[in-house]
């Protein structure tokens, strides 16, 4: 796989590495302390009566919910580390 | 734009070798003590992860954390997201023992217990089964592609993928009974959730252990980075003894180093070849070493075919380096000692007093207070009642804190089966003379007739109105 290959492109692997990683870990933690206080299934019937969602399908949006608004602040801040790199150096 | 903008500045500095193509890490197997303290531990934690979803308990699984009916059971206990509060303790108490640790002994997290290293090791052993010790791999690498190597490396891989499925199906187990999950795997009749986080977590275990190995701890683990915070003089670090060992050199066998100047170091680079992250410990303390100590092991080996003393790696401390003595107890130590002592105290007396029994009161925001009749003031609140305990139960409300209060529930008795939760409307009334202005303490008392032991109280205000 990615072992003995040339170098192909680290910046991209390094910006997943960097966004995606970090935002999973804490919306793994956020799904977790939100759920424990509110059940998907109490949410359900206060904003969508109509639409039929399990819990686990709550859950599941939950947290790739959680994981893409990690997502946009860890990319923002790559963004603003990156211009501040090339002024400031 | 913002893109161009990027790759122009990322010309400007390259030292940034992250996530660079890296020379695959061959590590060398090395027996020796510490070596087996790994194994044993790979073993013991992941006979746990694998054989815990399979334990019964009574009727149902010892440890299973049902999200659907938001209910987790570890062996007797089931907790609620009610008893939330012990989850969070739990994780409090876990990053607590890694500082202590931490501070006693490196880091032995990374070294013996942290996934990323067991599954690691685990893939390992199926790759030297497979594709047989490092310079056969090294060699297999370069080689054209042939029979033997399509063999070697497709059984791997078959293997690899093999496990991860498993490891996936095993996590998914923890949540969702698993004898009945892997007959309905084996059918594949698994729900589109249960299909989709199995290979999930499978997918991420073998890639984590297979590829990424010794990368997840140098560029995505967040403790490797903060650890070395916790480290001081007196901690227990993996050295290379430099004063020993200096200058190094090769030699032939029986003469006598310091006749000719020379440290006990052959520079034999085992302890390189060793090292699942590739660094050399002789440069001292990296933050890339996860303290496995393959390098105390490969260098005592070494140090015993020349017959000099062992230790010229091994466990030790920087005063200790330095000649000064080191201290074990030390402020650190003893605080981070205390605070988790306290805290599993807590944190187990909490569980033992658990509530069978749980009830929140919210009041009615419509009306703050009704006039019942010329006498009498009324307040409403609407309770969530939470049956705990895994049988039926009858509850009955009780009020105090107003003189002559009283409280009105329909039913009056209130009848719970297992787990079973209700909203109830408790009508609180008081003598008008009794209560005046708003925001009056008051307390409701739940509790079981069957065991008046079996309570919970809550706390609440009852508004009147203001005297004239």
């Amino acid at each position: 796989m990615a072992t003995n290959e040339p170098k192909k492109d680290p910046r991209l692997l390094r910006l997943l590495g960097s966004t995606l990683w970090p935002s999973f870990l804490v919306a793994g933690m956020a799904s977790g302390v939100f759920f424990a206080s509110i059940d998907p299934e109490a949410l359900r019937l206060e904003t969508l009566p109509g639409v039929e969602i399990s819990r686990m399908a709550g859950y599941t949006i939950g947290f790739f919910m959680f994981w893409l608004v990690g997502l946009a602040s860890s990319l923002l801040t790559v963004l603003l580390l990156g211009s501040v790199g090339s002024r400031g150096r | 734009m913002a893109q161009k903008d990027k790759q122009n500045q990322d010309k400007g500095h390259s030292s940034h070798e992250m996530y660079a193509a890296r020379e695959k890490i061959h590590p060398r197997e090395v027996k020796g003590i510490f070596q087996n303290l790994r194994i044993l531990s790979v073993i013991a934690l992941l006979g746990i992860y694998y054989g815990l979803p399979w334990l019964q308990w009574g009727e149902r699984q010892a440890v299973l954390f049902d999200l659907p009916a938001r209910q987790f059971h570890v062996f007797g206990l089931t907790f609620w997201p009610q008893d939330f509060v012990f989850l969070a303790l739990l994780l409090i108490i876990a990053a607590l023992s890694l500082f202590f640790f931490t501070a006693l002994a490196g880091r032995l997290w990374c070294g013996y217990a942290c996934p990323q290293t067991v599954w690691t090791e685990l893939f390992m052993w199926i790759e030297r089964w497979t594709e047989g010790p490092r310079q056969k791999r090294i060699k297999l690498d370069r080689s054209p592609w042939s029979r033997e190597k399509i063999l070697r490396r497709g059984s791997k891989h078959l293997l690899w993928i093999l496990l991860g499925l498993w490891t996936g199906l095993t996590f998914v187990g923890y949540f969702t009974p698993i004898s009945e999950l892997t007959t309905r795997a084996a059918a594949f009749d698994l729900g589109p959730w249960e299909t989709f986080w199995s290979l999930f977590y499978g997918f991420a275990t073998w890639g984590n252990a297979g590829f990424l190995r010794e990368q997840v701890c140098i560029y995505m683990c967040p403790y490797a980075r903060f650890q070395s915070a916790m480290f001081d003089r007196n901690t227990l670090i993996i050295s290379y003894d430099e004063e020993r060992g200096e200058p190094r050199g090769g030699r032939p066998r029986g003469i006598d180093p310091k006749e000719k100047g020379m440290g006990d170091c052959i520079d034999c680079n085992l302890c390189v070849q060793a090292c699942p992250t590739g660094i050399d410990i002789r440069q001292g303390l990296q933050y890339e070493c996860i303290a496995c100590a393959a390098c105390i092991d490969a260098c005592n080996q070494v140090m015993d075919k020349m017959e000099y003393p062992r230790g010229l790696i091994r466990y030790t401390t920087e005063n200790a380096l330095e000649g000064n003595p080191s201290r074990v107890l030390r402020p650190r130590v003893l605080i981070y000692g205390l605070l988790l002592l306290i805290l599993i105290a807590g944190a187990i007396t909490g569980i033992s007093l658990r509530s069978e029994v749980n009830m929140e009161v919210l009041a009615d925001r419509n009306v703050m207070y009704r006039e019942v009749d010329f006498h009498t003031v009324e307040n409403v609140y609407s309770l969530r009642i939470l049956n705990k305990s895994m049988e039926a139960r009858s509850f009955r409300l009780e009020v105090s804190g107003l003189d002559d209060v009283e409280v009105l529930t329909r039913p009056e008795v209130i009848q719970l089966g297992p787990g079973g939760t209700d909203n109830i409307n408790a009508r609180v009334r008081v003598p008008r003379d009794q209560v005046s202005g708003p925001g009056n303490p008051i307390e409701f008392t739940l509790v079981a007739e069957d065991d008046p032991s079996v309570q919970s109280r809550s706390r609440a205000r009852f508004h009147g109105p203001s005297p004239e």
